[in-house]
């Protein structure tokens, strides 16, 4: 990705992980086909990562099937990784409202979207260990995993798509930098494989600007 | 049915993890820890009602009880304890359970998939509960003060542990070991 490939690459790195999960895309591509419809939308996703996350030190993108998997690099603070993540994310989010409005619906991106800040190994375009699971778990909380959380949100208020959720470390770092983007607790819960409660945020777009679940503006 | 209003009342609230769950799955399998767990549901469900618990809410390998009457949560703890050494699903298995105890002011209310509790005190409960070692429960002071003599008098040294939006929370430890 960029300059920063020409640089010798640490073995393990910190850095933030995203997990970027298209909604329905194997519904999609059996119902419209894959060649028809599922391959475009696919690659119209990893153009607009490539757009949003070029000058946010996007280092690692890796597909997962219905999905990618990121990291956001950033040499002199590894917190500052994270903000640019996170802003990346959003951006992301705009655009694909943006472009959902101008395609036939059965084109639309929708997506879920996870931020996690660990070291991970580095492996050829990919990335490996804990943390990066742990953004695979918080991927995958959905609002049936709400009955499952201590002190949850109720489940009808968790989005069923575009938006973004994120670890404690990452909160904590949306905090003391004093980021633009409020957070919520959406509740403790356990994730497979790890010990412990985690509790997990959705980050909120900055000044609420657009409903991105319903890619409506709200006023 | 018209929704239960939101009521604010003070409980003593306990989480329950059953501890050697992951060596279980590696070693016997996923199909006998949901034997195992189907047999945790079943029991504890069973004692929770037998010792009046107000709601009880399982999440995987761990549960959240309320109770009104503190008096109550020694005995349904220790009627817990003994499944593993009375319930055939768990002898001979190596498990554990870590119990934490932690009485608030919290928000009982309906929810479409049940009964809850909310509130900061929640969150203590749930990370006194990862100090907990297995057969053993943490209490914190809160509590303690709530609890019969006899059980206060069990409890070891005070300890103290900042959480996360909460501050510094004092706590005991109580071993359940032959209980």
């Amino acid at each position: 990705m960029g300059a920063s490939d020409a640089e010798p690459m640490p073995e393990v790195v910190t850095e933030a992980i995203v997990v970027i999960d298209l909604v329905e895309s194997t519904l999609t591509s059996n119902l419209f086909g894959w060649y028809a419809v599922g391959r475009q939308v696919i690659r119209d996703l990893r153009a607009l990562i490539g757009e949003v996350g070029e000058s946010r030190g996007l280092r690692c993108l890796r597909s997962t099937g219905d999905g990618y998997l990121l990291t956001f690099h950033d040499p002199q603070s590894a917190e500052r990784a994270a903000l640019r993540a996170v802003e990346a994310v959003f951006e992301l989010l705009n655009r694909v409202a943006h472009r959902n409005r101008q395609v036939p619906e059965e084109r639309a991106l929708n997506l879920r979207c996870a931020v996690h800040l660990g070291e991970g190994d580095i492996v050829s375009n990919d990335r490996e260990g804990p943390h990066v699971s742990l953004a695979f778990r918080l991927e995958e909380i959905s609002r049936a995993s709400l009955p499952a959380a201590l002190n949850p949100i109720p489940p009808e208020q968790f989005p069923l798509q575009n938006y973004v959720l994120c670890s404690e470390e990452v909160a904590g770092i949306l905090s003391r930098r004093a980021s633009p983007w409020e957070m919520v607790s959406i509740g403790l819960l356990k994730l497979k494989g790890f010990p412990g409660w985690r509790e997990v945020f959705r980050v909120l777009p900055e000044d609420h600007p657009v409903d991105l679940g319903r890619g409506m503006r709200v006023s | 049915m018209e929704a239960q209003a939101p009521l604010r009342k003070p409980l003593a609230l306990v989480v329950c993890d059953i501890f050697g769950i992951s060596r279980l799955t590696a070693q016997e399998g996923d199909l006998v820890v949901s034997a195992v767990f189907r047999e945790f549901y079943e029991h504890a469900s069973r004692l929770g009602k037998e010792h009046q618990c107000l709601m009880m809410k399982f999440m995987g390998n761990s549960f959240l009880a309320a109770l009104e009457n503190v008096d109550n949560v020694m005995p349904f703890v220790i009627s817990i304890e003994n499944l593993l050494s009375q319930n055939s699903g768990f002898v001979g298995r190596s498990l554990g359970f870590k119990f934490s105890l932690h009485y608030g002011d919290v928000l009982y209310i309906e929810t479409s998939y049940g009964n809850e509790v909310l509130g900061e005190d929640v969150n203590v409960v749930a990370r006194l509960n990862e100090l907990a070692q297995p057969n053993e429960m943490v209490v914190s002071q809160a509590a303690l003060e709530r609890m019969p003599s006899d059980y206060r008098a069990r409890a070891g040294a005070s300890e103290s542990r900042q959480f996360k939006g909460v501050g510094d929370v004092e706590f005991r430890r109580v071993s359940l070991l032959g209980s």
